[in-house]
């Protein structure tokens, strides 16, 4: 796999700490240029840390322990305040779910994409205001000579989406985080979104690490899925192996779980019984055994570590892998 | 469908907003959000209602309920007109028809115990007292999966998955004949959504209840729905039966909705023909003249601009109101 030859953002057992739990424990991945990772998972679930950590934008209460996030060759953990402060927005940015939410009421949104460019590239305000209008059209929005000099309210929820991904994008960064960057748009308006950020991918060689909850949304876009449980990665695989041969029992309840279109109609969906540990309640062997319909005892006392199994890349903590035939028969 | 097996019949519903000039104002725009619908409910039938945000649907629930007044138009629930009730007769019928909101976390109170909110409607209608009250409060909780017990504890004590639970036993509480659900599991875990959704077959299963499902999710729909109607700027642009409307959807809308809801499948998903739309949805108080799609339709031809198309049906059941479809 080329993403680990020549990777340009690395994860390495990176380990997150809130008040002496481990929320993030132990979490290793790669992005090579170019590509979608996607981390999914349900809330909780240490996907939202894991990637602001990226940023050096935990909350005060979390504390990295252990682990590196190198970009290319910059230790992103080392860094001051100051040195991030330069890195965001020019190497990595950040798109968050709720555009409205995330731009300044009080500013044209003109201004908000133009500032971005102007702090990190030094560029006069015409220049700045140029590159911003370039910026609208690579993304999609008609008339923008008129729509810089608008207001956030002024604009539909999409249409805000948009002016983030400009502000993020600007500066040409090498990756791009999109914190459920769909969620909170139309089906439409999504459609139109996840095509946006495809093509930008494929244009200008941006990887993306893509904060999801939604199967469908993965199945569009991602290169790579990390299924992440209670503050650890279940499974990590290229999109099409995990999809046509998930190989822990959480991400194939969860695939069975989605109502299909083969699916008859009002028929039982496959459920995960329980709910969610809270930090609290992490034992010392695998977070998923109080769930999970392959249990035994070995589970319950030993942290199962990340198996390859089958083609490259695909990796599994599971104990017991080569009895996944019996999920399936649970969740047909 | 007999008289009887009606639990809703809406006749040309209409709903406007504004318009009226304020102290010093002029006055606004109407915002038409709701324009002109007809639409049956069976008993133990679930209809689904699809569209996107500003389509009129919340303003279509809140009608049924009796919370919005239309300016026209006649909303019958089992068999009782809503539109022009005095209050005791608005009281009489809500107590048939339901809500289940989309955030259970929004609809519940946090400083009442659950069991207090689950006995609340059945107090307030004098159904039921100490003792009984006790005990059907205890069936209703044993109903949606949860223990008698958990009655005396507090909605944040629970889980969104369990939470929503509590709301549907609440909503079951008075027997209703038709409950609205306004995407009931849309702010719920994946894993925690084929619950609720198993919960909801197997509750009309057992009482019969019918549901008007308000979602976006068309696997969803296509999972708990016998008939789909879909709606777009304050209209119903098609109607049919879930395996006519899954099987040959006709309206160019309707397309590029289906197009659009990602498939939970890398190969179907990247292989799909693929109907973006452009634009995005005009404002409700600006509605495009003549078909109201016809500014984002792929389709549109001259005559779409100037006469608005009605529903009409066609051989396989499903109603449309397009000129090309």
């Amino acid at each position: 796999m080329n993403a680990a030859a020549n990777p340009l953002l690395s994860v390495d057992r990176l380990t997150i700490d809130i008040g002496g739990a481990k929320v993030v424990d132990d979490i290793s991945f790669t992005v090579a240029p170019g590509k979608v990772m996607a981390l999914v998972g349900e809330s909780g679930c240490g996907k939202s840390l894991t990637s602001y950590a990226m940023l050096g934008l935990l909350p005060p209460a979390a504390k990295r322990t252990g682990g590196r996030i190198m970009l290319e060759s910059t230790d992103l953990g080392a860094m001051s305040e100051r040195q991030l402060r330069k890195a965001r927005g020019k190497d990595i940015s950040i798109i968050f779910q709720e555009p409205s939410a995330s731009l300044d009421p009080l500013t044209t949104v003109g201004s908000q994409i133009a500032e971005a460019y102007r702090v990190h590239q030094g560029a006069s305000r015409t220049e700045a205001y140029e590159k911003a209008r370039q910026m609208l059209v690579d993304v999609g929005i008609p008339d923008p000579t008129r729509r810089l000099d608008q207001y956030p309210f002024e604009l539909s929820g999409g249409m805000c989406q948009r002016i983030m991904i400009s502000i993020a994008l600007i500066n040409g960064p090498r990756l791009l985080v999109a914190d459920e960057p769909t969620t909170a748009l139309d089906v439409t308006i999504q459609a139109q979104i996840l095509d946006l950020m495809k093509k930008l991918v494929s244009e200008r060689g941006t990887a993306i690490v893509l904060i999801t909850h939604d199967m469908g949304v993965v199945a569009d876009i991602a290169d790579e899925v990390a299924v992440m449980y209670a503050g650890r990665i279940a499974e990590i695989a290229p999109v099409h192996a995990l999809f046509a041969a998930p190989k822990h029992p959480y991400t194939a309840l969860l695939l069975a779980s989605v109502p299909k279109l083969d699916h008859s109609p009002k028929a039982d969906l496959a459920t995960i019984e329980g709910t969610v540990p809270t930090p609290s309640e992490f034992g010392v062997g695998c977070r998923f055994a109080d769930r999970c319909p392959l249990v035994t005892d070995k589970c319950r006392s030993e942290q199962p570590p990340l198996f390859q199994s089958g083609e490259s890349g695909h990796r599994s903590a599971c104990w017991h892998i080569d009895r996944m035939a019996e999920i399936r028969g649970v969740a047909a | 469908m007999s008289e009887t097996t009606k639990v809703l019949e809406l006749r040309d519903v209409a709903v406007h907003f504004g318009g009226r000039g304020g102290f010093l104002s002029s006055p606004g725009p109407v915002v038409k959000a709701v324009n002109g619908v007809d639409l049956e409910i069976g008993r133990a039938e679930t209809v689904a209602l699809v569209g996107e945000s500003g389509c009129g649907k919340s303003t279509l629930s809140n009608t049924i309920v009796g919370l919005q007044a239309p300016v026209s138009g006649s909303v019958k629930v089992s068999g009782e007109e809503v539109v022009g009730a005095d209050k005791k007769k608005l009281n009489d019928i809500r107590r048939k028809v339901q809500m289940i909101f989309q955030d259970p976390a929004l609809s519940l109170d946090p400083r009442s115990t659950v069991g207090a909110t689950i006995a609340e409607p059945l107090i307030v209608r004098g159904v039921a007292k100490g003792k009984e009250l006790k005990e059907r409060v205890a069936t209703l909780l044993q109903q949606v999966g949860l223990r008698p017990e958990v009655a005396d504890r507090y909605p944040h004590q629970f889980s969104g998955g369990q939470r929503q639970r509590v709301v549907i036993a609440r909503a079951l509480a008075l027997e209703p004949d038709l409950v609205i659900c306004d995407e009931p599991v849309s702010a719920l875990d994946v894993s925690v959504r084929a619950q609720i959704l198993n919960l909801l077959v197997a509750l009309q299963n057992r009482t019969g209840v019918s549901y008007l499902f308000v979602s976006h999710d068309l696997g969803v729909v296509r999972h708990i729905c016998d008939r789909v109607v879909v709606m777009y700027l304050g209209r119903f642009v098609e109607i049919a039966d879930r395996d006519t409307f899954f099987a040959n959807p006709k309206h160019p809308y309707t397309k590029a909705l289906m197009s659009a809801v990602p498939e939970a499948d890398p190969v179907v998903q990247r292989s799909k023909e693929r109907i973006i739309l452009g634009g995005e949805l005009p404002s409700p108080a600006n509605i495009p003249s003549g078909c109201a799609f016809h500014t984002r339709c792929p389709l549109a031809t001259e005559i779409c601009s100037k006469e608005r198309p009605e529903l009409t049906s066609r051989p396989d059941g499903a109603r449309v109101a397009c000129h090309h479809a």
